[in-house]
């Protein structure tokens, strides 16, 4: 296997060049079909160069390196601002949980090089207004119809799903049993029968998430996924799959650098703001906690490379590093005063103020609100009990509305 | 940088743990809060036996010669059992500009001693509210010290001590054995610190460096104490949480664990999150020794490591309700160390300077 860091001056080296075609500035102010058509070519060629389905097994078409290959090539191109969030789901967890689970591997291998490639996009339909953090409280209903299946009911926050061509879907297959043990997962096609999905904008007007309805779906039984009543175990093994991620000190914003130069430019009191003992208590702080978190990030890596299981300690970042970047985006925002009204509607995350203050309290409850993370850390890290439950153990359809 | 303890290191940490618990004892640390001078003897001992003074010292001058990364594992033990003696960082400090200065003599004098537990040294570095100042008010002419440095934690048991002050516009390090005339006992809230001010009326003194050599070995110097105490910080909030834990696991109210109730986990968890980040700065930081951002390492580790044990004992306090305050308990012996040692070498309000002086490339 190619050793990291060789792996590692590749990447850069050939991210360098698509730069031109696919960075932060071939991107300002194109349309959003214009950009997710970019994204696709960028896929493609990511393909090309090998860097597709780095950790993924060679005969679903990846190259079989280790996870710390390709998180040690997402943390370089995540630096880049290029068009791959349209495809970081579809590849995150539906596409390792189709490899994992069904059984006609020529097909598997044609979803995924498609996937690979940027063809095809997968979404995840799990939550629904009913069931985001409780997921096993979820009410999609799926019927035996015959041989098959039928599903009825909705979901929610379903990200990329109006550009989706595939989704993995949970649905309550028996509502006379505890909430757990009564789904089922399936895939299913997007482009399918009786399936709508109704994209809607996010409070900074991002369209990313949908509300998906389904009428009268109709299924084959080859398209379930797992065992009849085993849903929750598939859609658990789903999210333990994302334990190769990157994960961003920064909170997915700007970095204390750029805060260091937004301070350096503005005035207050008569000098910079850099000169401020508020602004540098702020600067301190965020700094300490960021070089934390990333200390944290590299023991993990190392301990990957040694072959052991990283510490529970990882699950930390998102929790505070976009805390940290919530605090330090409205501060930025307070430190520009006047210019710190203006929004520019194409401005990145990662290099605005308003962009980043806009779009962050997404980043606190999506992939778990924080006070399911504090939950997570108290029970599972610290031992401490479960909150009280009133659903436990009672079957789904008597639980009290 | 980052590292994985090896099996020497993860041994270190648990060893010295476990000598450290098997001779608690909460009386003794209780009794040392109000009674100046004093110290807890037997601990001092047994980390002389353990070999723990003789840790940095190179094996030339009969030490161990190892490095931060031991020390500092050392001072998380010695901070989870809030340790009645305060030598480890001063004595280290010591050893290092002993190392960094040109005065062999004072080597061969000094480092046999320190690392057998015969000698207590320590850096008076402070004066003031900054625990370097940039032009030290305390002289050094003809051989003689003149002046006040600010409270040193162990300086009321420490045999000689090593100064930074100005000679003729020039910052010196100079090398002076500790009378009783020279220390003026602070009578703290933690006075098994053994904080004494150091007052200097024509002491004889030797120079061990001066100039840019001696700004460059104090501040290497204050950033390696600012690295063991965080250390012992971490330490002392890791203990902390797993004490509030485990009462909240323990103690029930209405009709369940307190820990059941999220007002009281997830405050368990935010400490959790503020120890991790603690411990991950110093692992960094030790291990970035010797590299050009040692000082911000140092810098960030500071920070963390006082936030964590502030907020630890500070919540582990509230956790217990009742029971927290009372003096019987000794949940203050934490509450009142995250303080000192928060306050002794520096407070975070230097810190935060100074971190951000080293980001901007200007620092002190």
């Amino acid at each position: 296997m190619i050793d990291l860091e060789t792996f590692r001056a590749d990447a850069q080296a050939w991210l360098a060049t698509m730069v031109p075609e696919f960075g932060r500035d071939a991107r300002r102010g194109i349309s959003d079909e214009a950009d997710l058509a970019l994204g696709r070519r960028y896929m493609a060629a990511k393909y090309e160069a090998g860097f597709g389905g780095i950790h993924m097994a060679e005969e679903f078409g990846g190259r079989g390196l280790s996870g710390l290959h390709k998180i040690a090539f997402d943390s370089e191109e995540m630096e880049l601002g290029f068009p791959s969030g349209y495809f970081g789901i579809s590849l995150g967890m539906p596409i390792p949980i189709i490899m994992k689970f069904c059984e006609d591997k020529a097909w598997v291998r044609e979803r995924v090089i498609a996937a690979l490639k940027g063809e095809e996009i997968w979404c995840q339909l799990f939550s629904e207004p009913a069931g985001g953090s409780d997921l096993a409280g979820l009410r999609m209903k799926a019927e035996q119809d015959g041989n098959g299946w039928k599903l009825n009911g909705q979901k929610l926050w379903t990200s990329h799903a109006h550009i989706a061509d595939y989704g993995i879907i949970v649905a309550r297959s028996d509502p006379t049993v505890p909430k757990h043990k009564g789904l089922t997962c399936f895939w299913i096609d997007m482009h399918g029968e009786g399936v709508t999905a109704k994209p809607f904008e996010l409070l900074d007007r991002e369209v990313v998430c949908n509300e998906v309805f389904f009428d009268d779906v109709k299924l084959t039984d080859g398209q379930r996924i797992g065992p009849v009543g085993g849903g929750f175990g598939v859609a658990m093994a789903t999210l333990m799959i994302e334990r190769y991620v990157a994960g961003d000190a920064d909170g997915f914003g700007p970095t204390i650098e750029f805060f260091m130069d937004t301070a350096r430019d503005m005035d207050l009191g008569g000098r910079p703001a850099i000169e401020d003992g508020r602004i540098r208590s702020a600067i301190a702080r965020n700094f300490a906690l960021r070089n934390g978190l990333k200390s944290i990030r590299d023991r993990a890596f190392l301990m990957m490379e040694a072959g052991m299981e990283p510490g529970p300690e990882g699950s930390l970042s998102k929790l505070l590093s976009v805390r940290s970047r919530q605090k330090l985006s409205e501060l930025a925002i307070d430190l520009k005063g006047g210019d710190g009204l203006a929004y520019d509607r194409d401005a990145f995350s990662k290099e605005d103020w308003v962009a980043s203050w806009l779009s962050v309290p997404t980043g606190r409850i999506a992939g778990g609100a924080d006070e399911m993370l504090l939950n997570t850390i108290a029970e599972r890290i610290l031992g401490l009990p479960q909150d009280h439950r009133p659903d436990k153990g009672v079957p789904f359809n008597q639980i009290p509305a | 940088m980052t590292i994985l303890y090896d099996e020497a290191q993860l041994s270190i940490a648990s060893e010295s743990r476990r000598v450290l618990d098997a001779q608690y004892d909460l009386e003794r640390l209780l009794d040392l809060v109000d009674v100046t001078g004093q110290y807890d003897e037997r601990i001092w001992q047994t980390a002389v036996e353990q070999g723990w003074t003789a840790l940095s010292v190179p094996e030339q001058y009969g030490g161990l010669g190892l490095g931060l990364i031991e020390m500092g594992l050392i001072a998380v033990s010695l901070g989870a059992v809030t340790a009645g003696a305060p030598f480890l960082t001063g004595n280290d400090a010591f050893v290092q500009l002993l190392l960094a200065g040109i005065d062999e003599a004072a080597r061969e004098a000094w480092l046999p001693r320190i690392a057998a537990g015969e000698a207590i040294g320590v850096a008076a570095l402070g004066e003031g509210t900054s625990p370097l100042p940039p032009v030290p008010a305390v002289t050094f002419s003809n051989g003689k010290l003149s002046g006040a440095k600010a409270a040193v934690a162990g300086a009321l048991q420490a045999d000689a001590g090593i100064v930074w002050a100005s000679s003729g516009g020039s910052p010196v390090l100079a090398l002076v054995e500790l009378d009783d005339t020279m220390r003026r006992t602070v009578d703290s809230f933690d006075n098994a610190r053994l904080y004494a001010a150091l007052a200097f009326d024509g002491a004889p003194a030797k120079v061990l460096l001066e100039g840019d050599a001696a700004r460059a070995a104090a501040r290497h110097a204050l950033a390696r104490m600012a690295v063991v105490s965080a250390h012992e910080q971490t330490g002392g909030a890791q203990q902390a949480m797993v004490i509030a834990r485990d009462y909240a696991l323990e103690r029930k109210a209405f009709g369940q664990p307190i820990a059941a109730f999220q007002s009281i986990k997830h405050r368990i968890a935010e400490i959790y999150g503020l120890v991790e980040l603690a411990r991950a700065n110093c692992i960094d930081a030790a291990a970035s020794e010797g590299k050009a951002d040692f000082v911000l390492k140092a810098c960030a580790v500071r920070l963390t490591a006082s936030e964590a044990y502030d907020t630890a004992a500070r919540d582990a306090v509230q956790i217990h309700g009742g029971i927290g305050v009372t003096w019987q308990l000794g949940l203050h012996l934490h509450m009142r160390r995250a303080r000192s040692l928060s306050a002794e070498l520096g407070s975070p309000l230097f810190w935060e300077d100074l971190l951000v002086s080293e980001l901007e490339g200007v620092g002190a």
